[in-house]
């Protein structure tokens, strides 16, 4: 399982005089999920693309586990994140014109040249355990709460050891985001994956461990 | 990967379908041009291609050629008879028929001529060939039955000026297909027209240009020509034949075409190898065809540039999905390639639509076309096209590459942001 240790890391926006994000120091152990909070412009959206490797870093270095994500090359990164991270993000980003099958499928399908084994089962089995029935059902014709539970089940089909989420539940009505946050966190503990969460949602709050307050770029307590 | 194109190219169906088509139209509207003209040249060439060598008198050769191998009514000047009594006779002539404009039938023209050119041209397919002077041969697709009898009109149905009430062909035989204007000819003897039009050749006599050789003779108002009488074979050959508009002859060898033509030019008579007279109107033609082209490829040329633009604001528009796939783990060459291949698809899908378009659209005109002259126009395609497909097919590639360049250097973190 992978660990996250970040040191120095500062990024950088052009025009800005601070860093819009300093971290001299994050440890993260494997299995650990946290919550990360802060108002908007805070650096929340900014910390997790770096975690990601979806935005370069300016300094410093984000290790997970044993790779320095901050020294991957772009194409690199996006093999390294297709491999360990699953994302969930506030806009479901599902594709329409595709089942809710294929949808938890299309990233897998797209990063490799042939499904891996297993990975079929390994969607209906979350698809069931999401609690979407007809797998077969077009995903534009599900409600907001049904798909992101469909998000839910792609982030952790390929077993990752992260799962990143940003605002998973802020787009959804209170129920749905009630079942989203109840089925994120338990299916990361099931898949003793590493989780991270950006949310104001107090019951995302409440029940994972740690929270990460970020400020203007510095995390606080 | 495809599941997802295809997903995507669903999608947009309305959208996709409406640029394949605008590709396809602009592509079809080049491939019509060049086939059409391939068709027009191609066609012309094969109906003159039983006419070596055809003699009149002297004045417009394209005129001349018009009239005898595709029956284009106009006046022309008359040739002296004894012409063709010595072509018949030159040991150089395989055979050499006439060729006299008398009157129409329903449209068709009725020709004048001999045995010769009936055999030279087809031969028949049903029936037999002429052997009295009231016996007519019609070409393949003259809507008359053997059997049937007619009465020539002067000039053409919309604007005749008379029927020839005194004469009555009967049709003994069919031609075989030709594919040139003559499937749509009633053949007759030279000699029932030369008697038909009798009174006005005496009436005009020394004509220098015989307005008559059409069907300009006035009203024949004197008791006919006996048209039970067998044909004389001779009558052509006779001293005092009348004048004929054109010959057409056979030359035994390619030499002897040459040497007939140069005996046959001069101050008395026109001597021209239909196909060299041809060739100087597709030069004419090929020029039409090049600005046709240009015109052509001008609006595809902007088809195309419209096409990128629309593709590109498409791309940009899509950026936050792009970044999607991009975050969810897809490769950069595969984004690359998903773009690539739903802008080469579609361009692709439009270039094969359009050559398709442009065939069918091409054989439509040929048709028509076909209909009007009576010369079949071959429509078709040869390897040459397809070395354009695959430059076009080539050129595609390279354009739907912009677009996949585009979604392949965008940053997914700020394209999710945007």
């Amino acid at each position: 399982m992978p660990a996250l240790a970040i040191r120095d890391l500062e990024v950088r926006f052009p025009g800005l005089e601070r860093p819009a994000l300093a971290i001299p120091r994050l440890d993260l152990a494997s299995g650990e999920r946290v919550v990360l909070t802060g108002p908007s412009g805070s650096g929340k959206t900014t910390l997790l693309n770096i975690l990601t490797g979806l935005e370069r870093t300016g300094a410093g270095s984000v290790v997970w586990h044993d790779v320095d994500v901050a020294q991957l090359s772009e194409g690199s990164r996006d093999k390294w994140r297709a491999a360990n991270v699953g994302l969930v993000m506030q806009e479901f980003h599902l594709f329409p014109g595709l089942s809710a099958f294929e949808n938890v499928l299309l990233p897998q399908r797209l990063a490799h040249f042939r499904l891996p084994t297993g990975t079929k089962d390994e969607a209906a089995r979350l698809l069931a355990r999401v609690g979407i029935s007809n797998t077969k059902q077009s995903i534009e014709t599900m409600s907001r709460g049904q798909m992101q539970r469909v998000a839910v089940a792609r982030a952790l089909v390929a077993r990752p050891g992260i799962i990143v989420a940003d605002e998973p539940t802020a787009s959804l009505d209170q129920e749905a985001g009630a079942a989203v946050a109840e089925l994120l966190v338990e299916l990361t503990l099931e898949a003793h994956a590493t989780l991270i969460v950006a949310s104001h949602d107090a019951r995302l709050i409440d029940r994972l461990g740690r929270v990460l307050r970020l400020d203007a770029g510095r995390l606080k307590g | 990967m495809f599941r997802f194109i295809a997903a995507d190219l669903r999608r947009h169906w309305a959208g996709v379908l409406a640029i394949t088509l605008i590709i396809a139209l602009a592509t079809a509207l080049g491939v019509i041009v060049t086939l059409q003209e391939r068709a027009l040249r191609l066609g012309s060439a094969r109906a003159a291609d039983a006419f070596d060598l055809v003699i009149g008198a002297p004045g417009s050769e394209t005129q001349l050629v018009l009239s005898s191998v595709f029956l284009q009514a106009a006046p022309l000047p008359l040739l002296p008879g004894t012409v063709l009594a010595g072509l018949v006779a030159d040991p150089r002539v395989k055979w050499a028929a006439p060729v006299g404009f008398g009157d129409f039938i329903e449209g068709s023209p009725i020709v004048g001529t001999t045995q010769a050119l009936i055999d030279g041209l087809s031969g028949l397919s049903e029936g037999a060939s002429f052997a009295r002077l009231g016996d007519a041969v019609v070409g393949a697709n003259v809507a008359m039955r053997l059997g049937d009898e007619f009465h020539p009109q002067h000039g053409q149905a919309q604007d005749y000026g008379g029927v020839h009430k005194e004469i009555t062909y009967h049709i003994v035989g069919r031609m075989s297909p030709t594919g040139t204007p003559w499937d749509r000819a009633v053949l007759v003897p030279i000699e029932t027209v030369w008697q038909v039009h009798e009174h006005g050749a005496e009436a005009g006599h020394d004509m220098p240009v015989a307005v008559r050789s059409i069907v300009g003779a006035p009203e024949a108002e004197h008791h006919g020509p006996d048209l039970d009488a067998p044909i004389d074979p001779n009558a052509v050959s006779a001293a005092d034949a009348p004048g004929l508009p054109a010959i057409v002859v056979k030359p035994r060898t390619i030499a002897d075409a040459y040497k007939l033509r140069q005996a046959y030019r001069g101050d008395h008579s026109l001597a021209v190898f239909p196909g060299e007279v041809l060739t100087r109107l597709y030069g004419t033609l090929g020029d039409a065809r090049f600005i046709l082209s240009a015109v052509a490829m001008g609006a595809q040329a902007l088809v195309g540039a419209a096409i990128l633009l629309v593709v590109t604001v498409h791309i940009m528009q899509r950026r936050r999905q792009i970044g999607a796939l991009r975050a969810f783990g897809a490769p950069r060459a595969t984004i690359f390639a998903i773009v690539w291949t739903e802008a080469f698809a579609i361009i692709g899908a439009g270039l094969l639509a359009g050559f398709g378009i442009g065939y069918v659209a091409a054989r439509a005109l040929s048709g028509i076309l076909t209909q009007a002259s009576g010369v079949v126009l071959p429509v078709g395609f040869v390897p040459h096209d397809f070395i354009l497909l695959a430059g076009l097919l080539a050129v595609s590639g390279a354009v739907a590459s912009v677009p996949a360049l585009l979604a392949y250097r965008q940053s997914p973190a700020s394209a999710l942001r945007a």
